[in-house]
């Protein structure tokens, strides 16, 4: 399925490769590279790239590109969800997934890889028994290492791989007890020129670190079920009590995990928390253009609105900018175009507002277009859709529970066109 | 990265492993290893201290056990003498009292790609397959494949089979979906792995409960159902097409299914992970070819936000296109309005051209954003929207008026090659609506000499010819001279050779040519242009959740051939297959490729019969139909043999081109197992074919619509060559 992978980095450099069923030439990835300039941007590169031998699937994470090589015909999802996974386990295993820790840690890469898939099929991919294969490097354990000689070894294996449960190992313990949830909503929106809503949507997860002893059976309700219209699930999940009662019934993996992720999206329900008034132009023969953007908050839930960032990516005949911001701090990159200007969080006596003039290069014409506004903020103590957890039950087990929910609201794709 | 002065590393190298104080210490020789397999992963050849690094695998520390592993599979099949060596430490290691220490030396040892080493392992594998730990039970099956990879893919070990068969059975559930794997890759030739009823079942409860009563299909749906939930959208569209592939004969069905899997569908394409996205995007595409309404209320949903990469944004463009109706239409080419100005050419050339797409539905609205394009005096979009208007005049006759009045002045805008041939076509076929035509053609014509690009020199002949024939006194001087340039001074062929022709032409008389060229118009309702008829689910069901949706299905084709993988004998290869198809002219096209499908007769492809079995069956049936059909002159065996494996008739044997008698052996057989087997002869001198057709089992029926299907195929090779 998956012949051989080859990690590469932003400057083209192969660091990394790593074959399953038989070594493929490097020089595979000189379609690749072909790709990718004639993408011009790294994020324009296809997933999917076809050669005269070979499909090569790649995904880009964190300004790597993972390439998998592939030589017989296979669900391309399959392996998408494949390589995330790895990245998402080297980002578990060494905090960041990033050429320099990939660098460090080689041998432990080389170690995840070949546990992970065997002939091109995964073997284990949950990061529960990977880590009881083989143990996340920390200081303190390369520190007793390189002492003892030891290694990160699991010197047995991993019980869970003989439990029922594939996703739990067997006789876990803790002293403190605990379950936590994160409700985490994101709102991807398009917003156009009046300031109506092209488009939203509420994209949402609850994440859950889940720390308890044994085998305990849980069951999460919420206040206002119906809202989740359109849910995916962890398969520990039971769906039929799901389907019944509204209820999320399960026995969770030992650690991070993501019980569910859902979607709102009737256009009605969702609010837009923030509200920004722009005026942008560019006069005809002229070698200058004005700027002037405010942000206001709008159905925030009585909120504050904080960590706000707008990036906008400036027309290419835009030479430099001359701003002043109420609040905050602004950068131009006069190279990409990109104007960031990191706001902070909005207090509403005063508005945070950005005005200036814009240098065009003389004698172009007038850009076409007025540049979109891509906007970041966050909400803590919120989700915007409304959704509540109502109570956390625990069965099977004797002990009593910490239990926590957070809500947190972000926005996700949230473009405002101007 | 050191490339060069790879010498003295493994030379320093190769002393520090030999090291014996280093040897003692136990973390000074893993670090050197560590150093070996960094090298090594930096393209370095390290292959100079193989048999230093065979002897450091001797060891108990299992992280260098799996370095050297690792170093060894990647340097086996250059040092296989050294190699051998190892594989009695292996061996050892695979009765480790230690699961992971025996999975390891198994995986590692069925990784070494050695010529020989199958005698070595097969034992392991065999043990490790009734290993107690499922670990090693994972790894041995997979094993098995890699095992019968290195035999070269020849002959399939019937005891290894039925041992995995039987491990279908096994608890843990990675053994079960690897050993499907694995039988699959060694049973590929022989169409995979069998699955039966008990099998089946047993798969099927593996996936959680017990279904109440077998053979149901509703059952086998609703045990599967939470699987259209699940957050994985690799498992949700696998489901799918699971679904899609049971509910074959139950439209409805396939149809709530993809109602069912919309809202899992929608939210992969707006995952994070953006290679996600396009894959599902492209699988929304290929659903939208058969329910082009399905996706119509979510069409926001395929709006492009400006941060999101190029591919993603092409793909959402065309769902755009595919799923715009009544309702949204105004919405949609709104916001396809918009990124027509986008800074990335490409993006806003493909939104125009869907823009043109959508045209052909709602020509109005379209033709005047088009219009409105136009006075923006871009050169990209310009060429862009002459090049769609070209399409539109074509396709619907009646913008032809609003085309016409929109075009004058955009000449100066147009630089590139398809654009200009674009604006010469319109100019020379719409004449009537602009009045300005022979000035613009004028400046071109005087132009022909710097003019780089011959198609466009051939559509200014054309044009300009035509023009001729309406405009007279405003074009023949232009006309002359340019023909007299195309012939005199032309270096291109194809262009001199059409000046020729067109001169000669003119030779004829005034008359002559307008019959010729002004002949009516092809209908464009014919066919050729125009939108593809929705497709049935069942057309495409089996390439869900494949590669074919994000690239087609002939580029895997030409993949396959070489790789070699098309294992099946006589069978052409497919670019040639395709070829044969667009022989088969259009008309006669649509018979010959519905009889397949029919109920009454379904030939199944690949049957492959040998030309002994061929012989004795034809000796031992009497000859069922006998016919006589017109044939005339030589006979092209290759064209006749692909037409003929188009509708899964394969050829058996054929006499030589020109050989007289001619003859030819045919075999066939419908999915029911009755088997039609013919000769055609063809006498010398006569202009007759006689085909003999024998039939294993007499059912006159099926009889008469095979040779209706031969005749057909024979009849439409026969056209082609009178």
């Amino acid at each position: 399925m998956i012949h051989s992978l080859f990690l590469i980095n932003c400057s083209g450099d192969i660091f990394l490769e790593k074959h399953w069923k038989s070594v493929v030439s490097q020089s595979v990835c000189d379609y690749f590279f072909e790709a990718q300039e004639k993408a011009a941007d790294v994020e324009n590169v296809p997933p999917v790239i076809s050669t005269p031998h070979h499909y090569l699937i790649s995904i880009y994470r964190d300004k790597l590109f993972f390439v998998s090589v592939i030589q017989t015909e296979v669900p391309p999802l399959f392996v998408i969800e494949f390589l995330h996974r790895v990245a998402d386990t080297f980002q578990d295993y060494f905090g960041e997934c990033s050429e320099a820790a990939i660098k460090d840690n080689v041998v432990i890469v080389y170690e995840l890889l070949e546990e992970m898939l065997d002939n091109g099929f995964p073997l284990a991919t949950e990061s529960n028994i990977l880590k009881e294969l083989i143990k996340p490097p920390t200081i303190l354990r390369s520190v007793v290492n390189s002492i003892t000689g030891s290694s990160n070894v699991g010197d047995t294996l991993p019980t869970g791989q003989l439990s029922n449960i594939p996703w739990r190992r067997a006789g876990v313990k803790y002293t403190n007890n605990e379950a936590y949830f994160d409700v985490v909503e994101e709102i991807d929106a398009i917003i156009d020129k009046s300031g109506s809503t092209v488009f939203a949507e509420i994209q949402g997860v609850i994440d859950a670190c889940i720390k308890l002893s044994g085998m305990p059976d849980l069951s999460l309700s919420f206040m206002n079920p119906r809202l989740l219209d359109d849910v995916s699930f962890h398969p520990c999940i039971r769906f039929k009590r799901w389907e019944s009662e509204r209820v999320l019934s399960f026995i969770p993996p030992d650690g991070n995990f993501r019980l569910i992720s859902y979607r709102v999206s009737s256009q009605n329900l969702v609010a837009i928390p923030v509200y920004v008034k722009h005026s942008i132009s560019f006069k005809e023969n002229s070698s200058c253009g004005r700027f002037d953007i405010t942000i206001g908050p709008k159905q925030n839930m009585g909120k504050t609105i904080e960590g706000i960032t707008v990036t906008v990516h400036m027309p290419k005949v835009v030479l430099n900018m001359n701003l002043t911001p109420t609040q905050g701090s602004y950068t131009f990159d006069p190279v990409t175009k990109i104007l960031t200007w990191d706001v902070g969080k909005i207090t509403p006596q005063k508005l945070p507002s950005l005005k200036g003039l814009v240098n065009l290069q003389s004698g172009a014409p007038k850009p076409e277009e007025n540049p979109s506004l891509n906007i970041q903020f966050k909400i803590q103590q919120l989700a915007i859709s409304g959704l509540k957890v109502n109570r956390l039950d625990m069965y099977g087990e004797k002990y009593k529970p910490f239990k926590g929910v957070k809500y947190v609201t972000k926005a996700g794709k949230f473009q405002v066109r101007t | 990265m050191p490339y060069f002065g790879s010498e003295d590393v493994v030379k320093e190298l190769k002393k520090a492993l030999c090291n014996p104080h280093i040897q003692a210490d136990r973390l000074r020789y893993r670090n050197v290893i560590q150093r070996v397999i960094r090298h090594m992963t930096q393209g370095l050849d390290m292959s100079g201290v193989f048999m230093e690094m065979v002897k450091a695998s001797a060891t108990v520390d299992i992280v260098q056990k799996k370095l050297v592993y690792l170093y060894m599979c990647t340097y086996a099949p250059l040092k296989p003498d050294l190699a051998l060596l190892a594989i009695n430490t292996l061996c050892k290691d695979c009765s480790d009292p230690n699961p992971m220490v025996r999975g390891l030396a198994l995986r590692s040892m069925c990784s070494l790609r050695l010529p020989g080493v199958q005698e070595y392992i097969q034992q392991p594998i065999l043990s490790g397959l009734r290993d107690k730990a499922s670990y090693v039970r994972r790894v041995a099956v997979l094993g098995c494949a890699k095992m019968h990879n290195l035999h070269g893919d020849s002959e399939v070990d019937g005891a290894l089979v039925h041992e995995l068969y039987s491990l279908l059975r096994d608890q843990d559930p990675i053994v079960v979906v690897n050993c499907l794997r694995s039988l699959e890759e060694i049973l590929k030739h022989e169409g995979g792995v069998v699955i039966n009823k008990p099998i089946a079942h047993h798969l099927l409860n593996r996936f959680g409960c017990l279904i109440p009563n077998e053979e149901e299909l509703f059952d086998i749906l609703n045990l599967l159902d939470s699987f259209l939930k699940s957050s994985s959208p690799g498992v949700v569209i696998g489901a799918t097409k699971l679904f899609l592939i049971l509910a074959k004969k139950f439209p409805h069905v396939q149809t709530d299914v993809l109602v069912r899997v919309k809202g899992p569908l929608l939210a992969a394409c707006s995952s994070e992970s953006r290679e996600l996205c396009f894959v599902a995007l492209c699988h929304v595409r290929q659903i939208l070819h058969s329910l082009p309404g399905h996706f119509s209320s979510h069409y926001k949903k395929f709006f492009c936000s400006y941060w999101e990469p190029h591919y993603i944004k092409l793909q959402k463009v065309e769902v755009l296109c595919e799923l715009v109706n009544d309702e949204n239409v105004q919405q949609v080419l709104e916001e396809l309005r918009g990124y027509c100005t986008d800074v990335s050419v490409d993006f806003a050339q493909a939104s125009i051209f869907a823009i043109g797409n959508i045209a052909r539905t709602y020509t109005d609205q379209c033709v005047q954003i088009l219009t409105e394009l136009l006075g923006l005096r871009q050169e990209h979009i310009t060429t862009v929207v002459v090049q769609t208007f070209r399409d539109l005049v074509w396709l619907c006759p009646q913008c032809t008026e609003a085309v016409c009045q929109a075009l004058p002045g955009c000449e100066e805008n147009i630089q590139d090659n398809e654009g200009r041939q674009a604006l010469i076509w319109i100019l020379g076929n719409h004449e009537e609506g602009i009045p300005n035509a022979p000035y613009v053609l004028e400046d071109f014509a005087e132009n022909a000499k710097s003019e780089t690009f011959p198609a466009v020199k051939m559509e200014l002949l054309t044009a300009l010819l035509r023009l001729f024939l309406s405009r007279p006194a405003e074009c023949q001087d232009m006309l002359g001279r340019l023909l007299y340039y195309c012939i005199e001074e032309e270096k291109d062929m194809a262009v001199r050779d059409r000046g020729l022709f067109y001169y000669r032409l003119l030779l004829l008389g005034i008359d002559d040519v307008k019959r010729i060229l002004c002949s009516p118009k092809s209908d464009p309702s014919l066919g050729l242009l125009e939108d593809q008829p929705e497709r049935p689910v069942n057309s495409w069901a089996s390439d869900f959740n494949t590669l074919v949706p994000v690239y087609g299905k002939a580029h895997w084709a030409t993949i396959f051939k070489h790789q070699g993988t098309d294992h099946c004998g006589p069978e052409l290869p497919h670019t040639n297959f395709s070829y044969a198809r667009q022989l088969i002219s259009e008309e006669n096209k649509e018979r010959v490729q519905e009889l397949p499908d029919s109920e009454a007769l379904m030939l199944i492809p690949n049957c492959q019969f040998t030309a002994e079995y061929f012989e004795k069956t034809w000796l031992s049936l009497e000859v069922a139909h006998q016919q006589i059909l017109p044939w005339q002159g030589e006979v092209h065996p290759d064209t006749l043999q692909m037409a003929l494996q188009v509708v899964n008739i394969q050829t058996i044997a054929m006499s030589r081109v020109g050989a007289q008698p001619w003859k030819a052996y045919l075999s066939a057989q419908d999915a029911t197992g009755c088997l039609f087997l013919t000769e055609l002869l063809l006498e010398p001198g006569n202009s007759k074919m006689q085909i003999s057709v024998k039939q294993s089992e007499t059912r006159t029926e099926i009889l008469s619509r095979f040779i209706s299907v031969l005749e057909t195929v024979i009849g439409t090779i026969g056209d082609m060559k009178s």
